[in-house]
């Protein structure tokens, strides 16, 4: 594109990186938080402020609850739309699959099924006609947590991560798939434009100029934890694969169909049911020979995840995979029975060297194992991709605002509107989530979309005052935007603690001597939040002073806009 | 600036060509990568998932060199040409496999 390579990729960094850098900051920060989704969720709903639980009795326990499980309102609305015809009764649908899922963080259980429906569909590719049920339950009594009381953590901010909940035609899939190709190009073309990379790991200074330190702290950050974004951005497209590559599904849906069926040959699971009903076997003596068998092979036995396929039919299979807290590849080692009799049909067999590869780099990525310190890492690792993003839009605005200024131009102000919106904005509307969760009364009706419109209105609203506080910038001074929104994280942060204590008892002082760390946790991370925020607001309205003072006076013209090339040289 | 001798239209396919070329491309090297290997005996799955892990490097790749490339014409030339005629030959491994 341009006479040499390396000014080529700085382009496609500069310009693919500010467009999509506001999509990636959404999809490092709730990434980042979706590293302790678990505890968010804990947090979030007091009624599961106790340990976390093994699966459960099966026989004893969920059985009853699968029994009195319907399908989902909502899975009845959306598939009524994909069928010709009305669909029967909620009540009298008939269960095809159950299935109970857990990790080693989670007090509460997460259970689901489907259930069959003889509709023909509308569109005859459609072939997964079944509506879904699913709850959440208490896995000590099996009394099922209320809709309302929405896992925040899981439930919301970790589908944000990969979906923007943007649903309609799977666009926000897509467009995080967009932003994790460009992540890979912005991490070789920074690579391409530094050539003094070593350097980069250890020089930062604060002192120095807006625009100095801020490059400073975006190659730091970039350098620091460079293999660790490129993983992370590569397997998130993998995990992804099917949605954006779906080959399987088109061009080789035969093939993926014979593959299917082979399996089910091969492996004597059954692909599809008999149609001829039948009485299920106790599950609970089929987890204990699973455990048996791991046991065996020197491997923790916590189930993670119960499967039963072809519930009440002759065909019936049950498939208990291991909760892989004991290594970083993810593969549950399944186990599969016979549902009517009991017996052992197959045992998954040791991955293939692909597969390996594949289990090892998705399970780095959804990090279902048990090691603290490396979930820490996990969460610094995501916020310095936050801190390099963020600091790439200021270098970005401060590298031209004296000259857009003299131009009369207005794109270092927009740039720096939607860089606050993005930044501050999008941690405000967290907070504002987390505090409308304790606010709101437990009964009141429709409690979780209040929640949901507390997150998205407040982030509008940090959008308009971001629109509004960085017209200084037009001046080329600094946006006073930056520090009133960095103000309100800290107080919005101390606000949910504060809110936390007084609507759930479960204050510092009470979860700390009892050492309940999840909830704790929380409370100490947003405390620091509070605190951090007050020193940047603090720095930032200095800045932004000092710009006021400076700017009419500063007539020295900034580098040209176009490149930061001339500039990262010098770095 | 280098940057002010391109004009909108052609930035515009440029960043076109990186995405959809690409796109197309990789698109290509994915159905006719795991058609290739079925032909010699792969496992579906074995298959596909080593596809799957190299594809989005592919993508990463052409992206970057559609960038980069001097001649735009070129770009497109290659990856439409390269990703259709990859489709294509899949397809026709396809039917012949079946």
């Amino acid at each position: 594109m341009f006479s040499s390579f390396r000014l080529s990729m700085t382009w496609l960094h500069t310009w693919f990186g500010l467009v999509l850098g506001y999509v990636l900051m959404a999809c490092f920060f709730f990434g980042a938080l979706s590293v302790f989704d678990r505890e968010i969720d804990r947090w979030a709903v007091p009624q599961s402020h106790f340990e976390a639980q093994p699966m459960p009795s099966f026989d004893r326990l969920l059985d009853p609850v699968f029994r009195r499980m319907r399908a989902h309102p909502d899975d009845m609305e959306a598939t009524a739309r994909r069928v010709i015809g009305p669909l029967p009764e909620r009540e009298s649908l008939k269960p095809a699959s159950f299935y109970a899922y857990t990790t080693h963080r989670d007090p509460v259980l997460d259970i689901g099924g489907e259930f069959g429906v003889a509709n023909e569909p509308k569109d005859p590719a459609d072939d997964h006609l079944h509506v879904h049920g699913w709850m959440t339950i208490d896995p000590r009594t099996g009394v099922e947590i209320p809709e309302t009381s929405r896992k925040l953590g899981s439930d919301f901010f970790y589908p944000m991560h990969y979906s923007l909940h943007l649903h309609w035609m799977s666009l926000g899939y897509w467009i995080v798939g967009l932003a994790a190709l460009v992540m890979l190009a912005a991490l070789v073309s920074g690579v391409v434009m530094h050539r003094k990379i070593f350097r980069e790991l250890f020089t930062f200074r604060p002192d120095k100029r807006t625009q100095r330190s801020a490059l400073d702290l975006h190659n730091l950050t970039g350098v620091v934890a460079l293999p660790f974004h490129f993983m992370f951005a590569l397997s998130g497209l993998v995990i992804f694969a099917g949605i954006y590559l779906p080959v399987g599904d088109t061009l080789l849906k035969a093939q993926a169909e014979k593959h299917e069926k082979l399996e089910a040959a091969r492996t004597g699971r059954p692909h599809d049911p008999a149609g001829v009903p039948a009485k299920m076997a106790p599950v609970d003596p089929m987890v204990a020979e699973a455990q048996r068998r791991w046991h065996e092979r020197g491997m923790a036995g916590e189930v993670g995840y119960l499967f039963i396929d072809h519930v009440d039919d002759a065909n019936a299979t049950v498939s208990i995979y291991r909760a892989g807290t004991d290594r970083v590849a993810l593969v549950g080692e399944g186990i599969h029975f016979k549902g009517t009799t009991g017996e052992v049909l197959h045992e998954d067999p040791p991955s293939s060297t692909a597969s390996g590869i594949n289990e090892f780099i998705t399970g780095l990525h959804l990090q279902h194992f048990r090691h603290w310190l490396l979930r820490w890492f996990y969460f610094v690792g995501g916020m310095a991709g936050c801190a390099c993003i963020a600091t790439g839009f200021i270098f970005f605005v401060e590298k031209r605002k004296r000259q857009h200024a003299k131009d009369g131009s207005s794109g270092a102000r927009w740039v720096d509107a939607l860089a606050v919106t993005t930044v501050t904005g999008m941690i405000i509307a967290t907070l504002a989530m987390l505090c409308a969760n304790r606010l709101l009364p437990a009964e009141l009706a429709g409690r979780d979309r209040w929640e949901e419109s507390a997150f998205w209105l407040s982030w509008v609203l940090a959008l308009i005052h971001a629109a509004w506080r960085t017209r200084p910038v037009l001046q080329a001074r600094v946006a006073p935007a930056w520090a009133d929104q960095v103000w309100a994280i800290s107080g919005l942060a101390l606000g949910a603690v504060i809110l936390n204590a007084v609507t759930t008892g479960d204050a510092l002082w009470q979860t700390i001597p009892d050492g309940y760390w999840p909830v704790a946790g929380i409370d100490l991370s947003l405390l620091a939040t509070a605190a951090l925020a007050v020193l940047v607001a603090r720095r930032v309205r200095r800045a932004e002073v000092l710009s006021v003072s400076r700017a009419p006076a500063d007539e020295t013209p900034g580098p040209a806009p176009g490149f930061a090339a001339a500039e990262t040289n010098r770095a | 600036m280098a940057l002010a001798r391109h004009s909108t239209p052609h930035i515009v396919s440029r960043v076109a060509a990186s995405l959809l070329g690409g796109y197309a491309f990789t698109w290509g090297f994915a159905s006719l990568g795991i058609t290739a290997q079925l032909g010699v005996g792969v496992d579906y799955e074995d298959a596909y998932i080593t596809v799957m892990l190299l594809a989005f490097l592919v993508f990463l790749a052409v992206f970057c060199w559609a960038i980069a490339a001097p001649r735009l014409s070129k770009v497109w030339a290659v990856l439409l040409g390269g990703g259709g005629a990859m489709t294509a030959t899949a397809w026709w491994l396809t039917r012949s496999l079946a």
